[in-house]
């Protein structure tokens, strides 16, 4: 509707007004707050259509809230409508000027039109107000019990929204057995299904405290509700139809009987308009013949045309959502879509982000029978304007080389790759050859005369280095030119920016030298020299011990960094099978589009650093960690399956292998000071004695030559660094490396096992006893974390896992330690400060 | 539970909030600035559509030039968040007339947030249709003129209709003169390789409806699906009519549409609901008839020269013709000079697409057009990078023309007053993302 010239215009929100015009709103509304005048209504009309557009652009107009509730004594169904608006928007920031309102919200709650009284009862609860409340019980009642399904269908909502601000008065008035009996018996299908949302949400708050709520929670999903929701499936809309087929999905069926009942109830479902109604059906299917495999494997036959269809119909966000869960379905049976790749051939104009999931559809789905097709449609995209996803092109080509037999014709396409003389394209190309070598080595004929082409000046990007140098290293005795291309790049040790690159020049330089030492004496020689001393901790330490392990003896050198070749069978998987189970628990909800179980983005104490404050909507970092952790890394960390068992991807992996032990890491630590570099050249293992140190040298290395020291009985007292910093990085490396030289159980005093709680508190209490904590995790009544420590003056690191059990009152721990002497005085400082934890 | 969305924005692509409706207390105040700093502002930005700030996700789409973002805090559903605002889209856009964005929304602000709340309360999706909406709604969209009197009140027992087993219809409604307007509109997928093989082409179809009838009617549609059709010869126990049946990959229908009648009897019958609404949509990968047939050739002639020769041939029936055909040819983004003849239609080189576009009007069935043009590229001085040859693009309309064959055979309307009804049928074929490679 046009309203008249002057507010047809409204003042465009990039340009916020000042205090001025609410002052002259104000004084506006108070004059026609009184007035009868005909027409008035129009005016006011326009003034409140000003106060919300300021409203919604953020000007704080709670100012006129006294004006607002004093125009609003009107018959004017629009008016009414604004004005509850403005009233549901400040009455939380202003409940004294609330209570003003509750009068004639009161009155309008009993209004003849069912329209105003719906209205009314709406905003009434949406006040939030907690010391309003009573005012609300009255009308709620009336409400749920309204002749109108509007109303009642607005006041079963109600009854969720005072639950919200008051649980106890919500309980007390005894509305959800009220709910319970309107959802068995009110002949309006939209009230019965917001019965069942809020039951669901109340009961499921309830049920922790509450052994009643826990019974009628399970009740929900009792054989007769279930069946009595199920049969009038099709009175709902489609929102509610989701709602009850997600309840379904919790619904334990008795026998196999019961399953194909539901299955055949349900089976049109699946041809529902709403993609989302689709999906959930889906659900409920796979969910059901979960343990009737023949079953299951029908499941997706029949679901696989419903789903294509959901993929190329809809907006792209849509398409995204589908894709996801698609994906998920194809990990775990790969066969149900292999004979409809093409529906994932990537459409030109598509965004990059469906563009992705499709290229791992591609990857997921490729067998023997369309691994061509595929690998032809992949390398056109290998050409793409986007680079982004020409790389990602790449990668697929190579996932599915390393999960083929038959990989003839796929070296031929990446090889063709090396060809196209495009940077990315040969970089990742490269990246993906030595992962191939290092699968199937038999290749490497081939690949070795077209690699050995590539020009290293026109490779960048520190990967592609790597895995050139590495290729150039594993296979010295085929390329001829090996130790001169390696001798080029050892000179231009100093430009060399990449950590990464200057790791691999060393150990390609050992092994092309154990093969043709003549030619590279003496481009070993510099490198190890330029090595010793590179500041970069993990190239030093490398060189140092290159260099020590061939004074010692050549041929255990040979032995350690260039034993025979052998090939990999599998890249490890990154997520375990039991995460990606729960992801396939919670179909159809966010986790399957984060690939993440829920509990790690929605539970507080698992999102990590990355935490909200509401009043300034920027981000904070909470005490228990150091700053310079992304937060991806600390869900990594946080998720206890994954923590030890998560692998840097396969680089370093190939590193490990190739070189039969794993050499660097105990000596990473990422703050190092000045000391301890000079420590570590006089002796890595700094606080043993010279000639222990290579002793433990060879343990590390798995040589079997010696014997581990004992530990120093009754150490001093130790003192920690207040200040000690170290990345979860170098913490799972430390982790995995060291072994475990304590274990321990103590009792937790009662008083630290209430202030538990809160985890954090523990955190915080142990940080100032200069214990930091890296992760945590868990719920009530197991939680585990992970500390570490610093030894004062000296940068010799303790890890500890710390499991408290909050029932039986004890806590686990596990020290690992630099330096294994003292890591029993550490125990005892650990001890000590738990046992203070909850004293005042 | 499905959505509990908490919060929903709309914002301009500057990011200035247009529309801003909090449904629950548990996510922040400040979650657009949130969304503005660490999504909007950064590359993230069109490269996921979901992504989680803080303990909150946001789920967004763009539309025209506005964002809807929606917050929520629990493990959401997303493809129920998804539809919802798709649905809520259509829903507005039915209200203020076509176009939806940012002139409209704020044109409609007061209305949008009347149906906000009817929609959704306390984050639970609600009624969608706008049959039921529009007994609660007092705005009207702003292209109808203004009524300063209140909206007439709702029919006293109108509220009480909607309980009944058809939500999505009114009853009492009566017209003077009773229509079924039906649309079969497809679109057609394609993707060909350079050297002309298929590599992809499926077709998604929609029937829409427009229906001004009376009363409660029963309608019936027929097609020549293979399945109906084999079911229907069943049941009157005679051979099938010979002709053409269509195989559909995969129907969805409206809820209108009595799905057990279909699952047993295989036709679509269904009480209509007053107005216009999709009454299902379908998929089909075997037996597309392509209306166009695209023969690129294309060389590069040295560094600086290249030859484009495009042919295109219609293969629909001779007496029908396509509408608004055009055909963009990529070439290299150095393109400095374009010289070009066509055969018929109106051709221009647009810069700003690194395309040549060729548009005919109107182009009769069985027969083709041919482009030929040079190009001269600026010769670059840089290391040479290869053109990556993005695909042939094509649009057009096929009026009275379905890529599946899919045929209307019958459409019954029964109604228990018996009136005589008109009923229309068209068919049209457009381009879905019609690519050829070369």
């Amino acid at each position: 509707m046009p309203p008249p010239a002057a507010s047809s215009r409204y003042p465009s929100p990039s340009q916020p007004s000042g205090k001025s015009e609410v002052t002259d709103l104000k004084s506006q509304l108070r004059q026609l707050a009184g007035s009868r005048a005909p027409g008035v209504d129009d005016s006011k009309r326009d003034l409140f259509k000003k106060v919300i557009s300021y409203m919604t652009i953020g000007i704080d107009v709670s100012s006129v809230f006294g004006e607002m509730v004093m125009c609003s004594a009107t018959s004017d169904i629009v008016l009414k409508k604004m004005c509850y608006l403005y009233v549901g928007n400040y009455a939380k920031g202003n409940p004294d000027l609330s209570l003003l309102t509750i009068n004639f919200l009161q009155r309008d709650c009993k209004d003849e039109d069912p329209m105003i009284r719906g209205l009314a009862l709406r905003s009434l609860c949406s006040l939030r107000v907690p010391n309003l409340v009573e005012y609300l019980l009255g009308p709620l009642g009336s409400g749920l019990k309204d002749n109108n399904s509007y109303v009642r269908t607005i006041a079963v909502t109600g009854v969720l929204k005072l639950y919200h601000i008051s649980a106890s008065t919500c309980i007390d008035a005894e509305f959800p057995a009220t709910l319970k009996s309107l959802m068995l018996h009110d002949s309006d299908a939209q009230v019965v299904a917001n019965c069942l949302a809020a039951l669901q949400e109340i009961w499921s708050l309830e049920a922790s405290h509450s052994e009643e709520a826990c019974r009628e929670k399970e009740s929900l999903l009792s054989k007769p509700l279930i069946y009595y929701f199920l049969n009038r499936i099709k009175e709902f809309n489609e929102w509610a139809q989701c709602l009850i087929l997600e309840l379904a999905v919790k619904y334990v069926p008795s026998d196999s009987n019961d399953i194909f009942d539901i299955m055949n109830l349900l089976e049109d479902r699946l041809q529902h308009a709403n993609g989302a109604v689709v999906l959930a059906t889906v659900k409920v299917f796979l969910q059901l013949t979960l343990s009737m495999t023949d079953v299951h494997q029908q499941v997706y036959e029949r679901i696989k045309s419903p789903l294509l269809t959901l993929v190329s119909s809809g907006s792209p966000e849509q398409s995204y959502a589908i894709l996801s869960h698609l994906h998920l379905l194809v990990v775990r049976a790969p066969f149900i879509f292999a004979s409809d790749y093409k529906h994932f051939y990537c459409q030109y104009n598509e965004p990059s982000y469906v563009k992705k999931l499709k290229l791992e559809m591609l990857t997921a789905i490729a067998n023997e029978s369309n691994t061509y097709e595929i690998v032809t449609e992949l390398c056109e995209y290998a050409a793409n304007v986007d680079i982004e996803i020409a790389r990602e092109s790449i990668r697929a080509v190579g996932k599915i080389a390393l999960q083929q037999y038959d990989v003839n014709a796929i070296v031929d396409r990446l090889l063709q790759f090396l060809e196209m003389e495009k940077d990315y394209v040969t970089a990742e190309t490269l990246v993906l050859v030595k992962d191939l070598l290092r699968k199937h080595p038999q290749w490497s004929h081939d690949c070795i005369s077209v690699v050995g082409g590539i020009s290293s000046k026109n490779i960048q990007e520190p990967k592609a280095k790597a895995a050139l140098i590495w290729m150039l290293g594993e296979y010295a005795q085929d390329m001829s030119d090996a130790p001169y291309i390696l001798e080029n790049l050892i000179e231009n040790w100093e430009e060399e920016h990449s950590a990464e690159v200057r790791l691999h020049l060393l150990t390609a330089a050992m092994k092309c030298f154990f093969k043709r030492a003549p030619e590279t004496q003496k481009a070993l020689g510099i490198a190890l020299a330029a090595g010793i001393a590179d500041f970069h901790q993990d190239v030093h330490d490398r060189a140092l011990f290159y260099y020590r392990v061939l004074q010692y003896d050549v041929h255990v050198a040979e032995r350690v960094v260039s034993p025979p070749q052998q090939a990999v069978s599998a890249f490890a998987d990154t997520q375990s099978s039991e995460i990606k189970d729960r992801i396939f628990d919670e179909f159809n909800s966010l986790s399957v589009i984060y690939q993440k179980p829920s509990y790690i983005f929605t539970d507080k104490e698992h999102r990590g650093p990355f935490e909200f404050s509401d009043e300034l909507g920027s981000t904070s970092i909470t005490p228990e960690v150091s700053s310079d952790i992304v937060p991806a890394q600390q869900f990594e960390a946080n998720d206890k399956d994954l923590l030890l068992s998560t692998d840097e991807k396969d680089d370093n992996k190939g590193l490990s292998s190739n070189n039969g032990s794993a050499y660097t890491a105990p000596y990473e630590s990422s703050n190092i000071s000045s000391q301890m570099q000079e420590l570590a050249i006089s002796g890595p293992a700094a606080s043993a004695t010279t000639t222990q140190s290579s002793f433990d040298f060879d343990d590390l290395l798995g040589l079997g030559l010696s014997t581990a020291p004992a530990p120093t009985p009754s150490p001093p007292l130790l003192k920690l660094n207040a200040r000690a910093a170290l990345d979860p990085r170098a913490f799972q490396q430390k982790w995995r490396q060291l072994p475990i030289s304590l274990s321990q159980e103590y009792s937790v005093n009662p008083q630290g096992i209430a202030a538990l709680t809160v985890p954090q508190s523990l955190i915080k209490h142990m940080q100032s006893h200069s214990i930091h904590c890296i992760a945590s995790g868990g719920q009530s009544p197991n939680f585990k974390f992970f500390f570490f420590a610093q030894k004062e003056a000296e940068p010799l690191d303790y890890l500890t896992e710390c499991i408290i059990n909050s029932s039986s009152a004890k806590a686990q721990i596990k020290v690992k330690a630099d330096e294994q002497s003292t890591s029993q005085a550490f125990a005892t400082v650990f001890e000590t400060a738990l046992s203070k934890f909850g004293m005042p | 539970m499905p959505v509990a969305a908490s919060a929903i924005y709309f914002l301009n692509l500057r990011g200035d909030v247009l529309i801003n409706r909090t449904y629950r207390d548990d996510v922040g105040g400040n979650m657009v600035d949130a969304f503005r700093t660490h999504i909007m502002q950064t590359k993230e930005l069109g490269n996921c559509p979901v992504r989680q700030i803080g303990g909150c996700s946001f789920v967004y789409m763009r539309i025209s030039n506005v964002y809807i973002v929606t917050v929520v805090s629990s493990n959401a559903n997303v493809a129920c968040g998804f539809k919802f605002v798709v649905e809520a889209v259509a829903l507005f856009k039915s209200y203020f007339g076509g176009a939806f964005d940012e002139d409209a929304i704020k044109n409609n602000f007061v209305l949008i947030y009347e149906l906000l709340d009817e929609i959704m309360d306390f984050g639970y999706p609600q009624n969608l249709s706008p049959e039921i909406l529009k007994l609660y709604i007092t705005q009207e969209g702003v292209r109808s003129p203004f009524s300063s009197k209140p909206k007439d009140k709702p029919v006293p027992n109108a509220t009480l209709q909607v309980t009944g087993a058809v939500g999505w219809r009114r009853e009492g409604l009566s017209y003077k003169k009773n229509e079924v307007f039906l649309d079969i509109v497809e679109s057609v997928n394609l993707l060909m390789s350079s050297k002309g093989n298929v590599l992809r082409c499926d077709v998604t179809g929609k029937v829409l409806m427009k229906c001004f009838l009376s009363g409660m009617p029963d309608l019936k549609l027929g097609l020549n699906d293979k399945i109906g059709l084999e079911k229907e010869s069943e049941m009157k126990s005679r051979p099938a009519k010979s002709g053409k049946t269509i195989e559909l990959d995969d129907v969805t229908f409206h809820q209108c549409v009595n799905l057990t009648r279909f699952n047993s009897e295989k036709t679509v019958s269904f009480v209509p609901p007053d107005g216009e609404f999709e009454l299902m949509k379908y998929r089909i990968t075997e037996g597309v008839n392509l209306p166009f047939r695209v023969l690129p050739t294309i060389k590069e002639l040295g560094r600086t020269r290249m030859e484009v020769n495009v042919k295109v041939k219609s293969v629909f029936g001779a007496k029908m013709f396509a509408l608004g055909v055009v055909v963009k040819i990529p070439v290299p983004k150095q393109t400095a000079k374009t010289n070009f003849q066509v055969t018929s239609g109106r051709a221009k080189y647009n810069p700003s697409i690194d395309c040549l576009v060729w548009k005919i009007r109107k182009f009769p069935g069985q027969t083709e057009s041919t482009l030929s043009a040079e190009i001269e590229l600026i010769s670059t001085m840089g290391e040479k990078k290869s053109w990556t040859r993005p695909p042939i693009q094509m649009e057009f309309q096929v009026p009275m023309f379905t890529a599946s064959g899919l045929r209307v055979r019958f459409l019954k309307v029964w109604e228990k007053s018996g009136y005589n009804t008109v009923e229309w049928v068209r068919y049209i074929t457009k381009a879905g993302s019609y690519e050829i490679r070369c």
